[in-house]
This record gives C-alpha cells, structure tokens and sequence, in this order.
C-alpha cells in the first residue's frame, strides 16, 4: 500500500498556507453552517471591529456567488438540491486583508461578468452608492436568486476594485478567480 | 389575526409581528441564501396585516448584519408600509437601531430612509 504522504503533504499543504499568509480557507459546500463559521473565525479575529464585519460581508457574498452559480455542483440531500461548491481564503499583505474566492463557471458567462466588474470599479463612492440603490429597486431577475448586488457590496465595503482572473479557459466552463483587498487601515 | 414569530438563529433574524400592537420587530442576523423562501410567509402576513386600513404600525429594525439579498427583502417590506401609508391611511414609522460604532449599518440606515417616504428615525445603541 501506498504511503499516503506520497499522494499529499498535509506540511507542504501548511508551508504553502503560511507562506501566503492564509488565516483561513475553506474548500466544498458552501452550507450556511460553513457560512456561520467563517462568520465567528472572522470576528473573533484580532482587527478593528467594523473591519471586521466587513470581511465577513464580503466573504459571505462570495460564498453566495459560489453556492448559487458555481457551475460546480453537488446534491445536499439536507437542502434537498444542487449546492455550488469552490473555494474561498482569507489572507493578507502587509496592508490589506485579501480574500479570494474560486469556482468554476459558464465560460460563456466571462464576458458579462468582466464588463459588470468593469463598470463597477470605476463608479466612485458616491455613484457606487446611487448605482446600489438603483439596483436594489430594480425587480427580481428571474430565475436567480441572488440581489445583483455583490460586486457593488463588495467594492463598497473594500473601498477596492474587485480583481477577476480566468484560468484554464475551456469552451464550456472556466475557472474564476475574485479577489478583493481590504485596507488595513480605515 | 395570530401574531407571527420566527426564532432567530446565526443566519436567519428572531421576526415578531404583534398584530394587536402593530409593533413588528427583527432583531439579528440575516443571510439565508434563498431569501424569497424565506420571507415568503413575512410577506404573506405582512399582506393580510395590512389589508385592514388605518392601522398603526411601527417597524424595528436592529440587525447586526444582513446579506445583499435580505437587503432586498428589506426595501421590499419598508416599500409595503410605504404603499399602505398612502393607499390605505396608514399610521406607519421605522425605527432603524444600530450600534454606535457600526458607521455602515448606520448608512444603510440612511439610505432605507432615502428610498421610502416614511417617518424613518436612526437610533444609535
């Protein structure tokens, strides 16, 4: 029988973590108890409290993105259907929190989301603003459950651009990558 | 009418809706990934509730956290009341509580306030 440290190095794993500075990822199901994890290991972090709260905004809008439109999905028996799977950490540099999320999705899907991402990034907080609240008015899009509202969330609360890359772009489905940085300092 | 209660847990906030009083509260956290279900029955009471004329009522609101879909649902409830106000000689006033250092529950506060016309009143806590 094979050693199993020959297949996975749970120290390189660690090494690999630290050397990133992860505090925290997850990868599977995004369930709301998974959810309500993250939740308390964020605030229970050492960091100014609003910062806080806002970390945990933007990595529960992320989970959200990945449980709903992941295209990636496993049945929960416990929700009684398909559930988004993908990943999410928690790192930083020396001024930022950064928190990146991946997922597979619909590669036909890349081109709206990156012209939504773009729109957004260069809206400045006030237009942010009347853009969420626009939005937010706007009716239900029909067949998806989340608020059209993330991205914006997001860059609000961050102060940041939200950053996209595509890896291993394939004809039916691609991997994205989001990452937002959140300033250190207020 | 019964009154309407959900016990609140991590993710979904404690809903009291006294139909004597008027004096409907939630209280918590919120961000239940299928909010439309969820609300569902808010909605549904809120809809019976307010189908008798010139009631008082007063809304609380004293989240701690809500995602961007139950910030949907929210403007969706405040917009009802507002409907009522108008349509049906409603006595209708918010109170929107948030803790004093949470400058961004106090915005979003503000913008509720923007959005519907209705007596809105931001209490720190």
């Amino acid at each position: 029988m094979a050693n199993p440290q020959d297949h996975f190095s749970v120290k390189a794993f660690k090494e690999e973590l630290n050397a990133n500075s992860i505090s925290l990822a997850f990868q599977g199901v995004f369930t709301h108890d998974i959810l309500s994890l993250i939740g308390h290991s964020l605030r229970d972090a050492p960091n100014n409290q609003i910062i806080s709260k806002r970390l945990f905004a933007i990595a529960i809008e992320m989970a959200q993105n990945i449980h709903h439109y992941s295209a990636e999905k496993v049945y929960s028996e416990k929700d009684s259907r398909k559930i988004g799977i993908g990943i999410i950490a928690i790192g930083e540099d020396y001024k930022h929190h950064l928190i990146s999320s991946g997922n597979y999705i619909e590669s036909k899907d890349i081109e709206n989301i990156i012209e939504r991402s773009d729109f957004i990034n260069q809206l400045d907080a006030d237009e942010l603003k009347e853009y969420y609240r626009a939005q937010r008015k706007a009716p239900q899009r029909k067949d998806k459950p989340g608020a059209n509202l993330g991205f914006i969330d997001m860059v609000r609360k961050s102060g940041n651009p939200v950053e996209i890359t595509i890896k291993d772009s394939k004809d039916e489905k691609s991997f994205f990558i989001l990452t937002v940085r959140v300033n250190k300092e207020i | 009418m019964d009154n309407f209660h959900i016990e609140g847990s991590t993710y979904i906030p404690t809903i009291d809706f006294d139909a004597e009083s008027g004096v409907l509260n939630i209280e918590g956290e919120s961000y239940h990934e299928y909010t439309i279900e969820f609300f569902q029955p808010v909605f549904e009471w809120l809809e019976k509730f307010l189908s008798t004329p010139e009631r008082d009522v007063t809304l609380n609101f004293k989240m701690t956290y809500f995602n961007t879909s139950s910030s949907r649902r929210f403007l969706e409830i405040l917009t009802m009341l507002e409907d009522y106000q108008f349509d049906n000689n409603g006595n209708v006033e918010i109170n929107w509580y948030y803790e004093e250092s949470d400058i961004d529950m106090e915005e979003s506060g503000e913008e509720y306030s923007d959005d519907v016309d209705l007596p809105f009143n931001l209490i720190p806590y």
